[in-house]
């Protein structure tokens, strides 16, 4: 039976990679290891898991070591955080076809708190990216991750985050799965790339199906990586159907949209702060809905092209920033809207860098100041919202 | 929804309690969250931790700013925190304190509820670790949560002796917490404040070091992590302006020349 108790995000996440029965971990355990590994050598520890657990002496270890074990065709986990994420981006760079699920915890590099800076870095290199929102979530996308990287079609790495300290250390009620539940909806891994000594080399090669080589190969990746997109919509989908719970299309979701003039925009933790301060906007009669984005890479153009249709203005609120180049979000949003004729205004903010607090009252003056930029003229710069 | 802020120092177990709490909220039927307020944490720190209790619909991700409840683990907070900062007005402030409530002053009238949780502590557990003790006093001040939940709480958190120490330490402190107002007063009396960098304030013990027993090893030197000790003509010096009251002298002294001696509310060093 399915039971509840209250949790921070690190356990939920370790229970997301114990209910996939994981066989392989590896991590890195110092600073900026998270106790996320610590509860998983806890539950291994006291038979509650089965796997192997390889200590290394660097992320970049941990990652070629799950890479490694991927290839021979084991499920994997790792867990890291901001500076040990960037130590990883070598790695990540290089196993583009194996089936490898990552947990980060977002930190800045600024400071200990979170930012999603850390994880976009890594938007490149052809990692499925997903963002959390509350410690349900955390553990529902770490299984979610192992349906969507090991589905046949795709054979893709995926990697999760939620919000450091906000979720990592913030406990609150979460419902735990049945485990027969979770071996039904997600069997082993079959992975016919793994190398099997009765084969010749060459099969082996062809089934590996590696993409690599002239600009071509670039050509094939990019178009075998967007297609995630649909895989991704199809286990939310499916996840629904078997455990009852499910995060919008998968991709994004639309809180109280409808008959809405403009939205905004979130991602991880501001979303929940968001979805209370539009409700309360929505009940003063002020038209303003929420867009919570899950899914950052692949972008889900279509979705965003879909609200641009709908709405007349949208703010992006960025918890990130590339930069000399701006948020990601916004720069990508505006990309995926560039050709509709009738494109709505997006405004663009920075808000929660470093970690920094972000309360009802910053959101507010988001949403609010792009209801207003529907029917008059507002600044059009990005804004900077709150920060010490 | 309720809005709690706790405050005590690294050591306590503010984090702890803020996590009983929330579980005993959601064992009756609430939505709960507890959120520490982490940093580079250390023994005797101050230390803040938050609990929300109500609908899931209605849960954001901030601090909490204008609390219903303010939650005190250390009696010597309130000389250096302002603890009534942001609590709604009618709040109650649930604080370890010898004192009753109307000897507790602050500028405004509260509700307020004391215990001494440092001694209900140090009689069922053993150590000065007030958290659990508190949140007998909270149940009683506020009626919040029941006793039994609380205890169910302890044990999810808790297991073996450790347990049942701590229920015995709820209990005990939900017993004996007396609920009143405060005094007001027009002005806090103003605490002399230490230099920069004192730790002074984070002792609930201080070393004492009897100079007969001494035989001037500087091993307690060696060890002190706050380098407040001196040594003046071959004896041990406490410095009590660094001193955090670790403790960790009197537990490497060969010859046992240093104790630990409870720190007093009235007379702070």
């Amino acid at each position: 039976m399915p039971h509840t108790e209250l949790m921070v995000g690190n356990k939920a996440v370790a229970y997301g990679a114990k209910l996939a029965r994981v066989q392989v971990i590896s991590a890195y355990p110092i600073t900026p290891q998270t106790t996320i590994v610590q509860y998983l050598a806890e539950f291994i520890a006291n038979g509650e898991m089965k796997a192997h657990f390889i200590e290394v002496e660097s992320e970049l270890s941990a990652m070629v070591a799950v890479q490694g074990a991927s290839f021979a065709g084991a499920r994997v986990f790792t867990a890291t955080s901001g500076p040990g994420l960037f130590f990883m981006h070598h790695p990540m760079m290089e196993g583009a076809d194996l089936p490898v699920v990552m947990g980060v915890v977002h930190r800045s590099n600024k400071s200990m708190q979170p930012d999603h800076t850390d994880l976009m870095a890594q938007r490149d290199n052809g990692w499925i990216q997903l963002y959390c929102e509350n410690n349900q979530e955390a553990l529902d996308t770490a299984l979610m991750s192992y349906k969507i990287a090991e589905d046949p079609r795709l054979s893709t790495p995926t990697v999760f985050g939620i919000d450091g300290y906000i979720l990592s250390y913030t406990a609150e009620p979460v419902e735990v799965p049945d485990q027969e539940m979770v071996d039904e909806w997600l069997p082993p891994l079959k992975a016919p790339w793994a190398p099997d000594i009765h084969l010749p080399v060459q099969e082996w090669k062809k089934r590996q199906g590696r993409m690599y080589g002239s600009q071509k190969a670039w050509l094939e990746h990019d178009t075998k990586f967007r297609s995630s997109l649909g895989v991704i919509r199809e286990v939310n989908a499916g996840f629904e159907k078997t455990f009852g719970r499910s995060y919008g299309n998968g991709l994004i979701e639309e809180h109280n949209c409808e008959g809405a003039d403009a939205v905004i925009t979130a991602m991880g933790t501001i979303a929940s702060t968001a979805r209370v301060v539009v409700d309360d906007l929505r009940s003063e009669g002020k038209n303003v809905g929420l867009i919570k984005l899950k899914c950052y890479r692949p972008f889900p153009v279509d979705e965003i092209r879909g609200l641009a249709k709908k709405y007349h203005a949208i703010g992006v609120i960025d918890r990130n920033i590339s930069l000399g180049g701006g948020g990601n979000v916004l720069n990508e949003t505006r990309s995926a809207i560039y050709d509709i004729a009738e494109r709505p205004k997006v405004l663009g903010f920075h808000t929660g860098m470093s970690g920094d607090e972000v309360t009802p009252q910053m959101i507010r003056r988001i949403a609010e100041k792009t209801l207003k930029s529907v029917s008059e003229p507002v600044p059009t710069a990005v804004e900077w919202v709150g920060g010490a | 929804m309720i809005e709690i802020r706790f405050h005590g120092r690294g050591g306590q177990g503010a984090v702890t309690a803020s996590r009983v709490l929330a579980i005993a909220a959601f064992l009756e039927g609430h939505h709960s969250q507890s959120i520490p307020m982490y940093g580079t944490e250390r023994r005797g720190a101050p230390v803040t931790a938050f609990v929300r209790i109500g609908e899931k619909s209605r849960m954001i991700r901030s601090l909490v700013h204008e609390p219903d409840y303010v939650v005190v683990l250390d009696p010597l907070l309130r000389n250096t925190v302002n603890i009534t900062e942001g609590l709604k007005p009618g709040g109650t402030i649930i604080i370890n304190s010898a004192s009753p409530p109307e000897e507790i002053e602050f500028t405004s009238e509260y509700k307020v509820a004391t215990v001494d949780a440092t001694k209900v502590a140090l009689e069922t557990i053993g150590r000065p670790i007030t958290n659990t003790a508190i949140l007998g006093a909270f149940a009683k001040g506020t009626g919040e949560v029941k006793l039994e939940s609380l205890i169910e709480a302890v044990k999810t958190e808790m297991s073996g002796r450790m347990a049942d120490t701590n229920i015995k330490a709820v209990e005990k402190a939900y017993n004996s917490t007396i609920v009143g107002k405060n005094r007001v007063v027009k002005e806090l009396k103003k605490v002399a404040l230490p230099p920069a960098n004192s730790r002074a304030d984070w002792r609930t013990f201080r070393p004492i070091v009897d100079p007969a027993k001494c035989t001037g090893c500087q091993i307690c030197w060696t060890f002190c992590p706050e380098h407040s000790i001196n040594m003046m003509e071959r004896k041990s010096t406490i410095d009590y302006i660094y001193c955090k009251g670790c403790g960790v002298c009197a537990e490497e002294c060969p010859t046992k020349a240093i104790t630990m001696v409870m720190e007093s509310e009235k007379k702070e060093g």
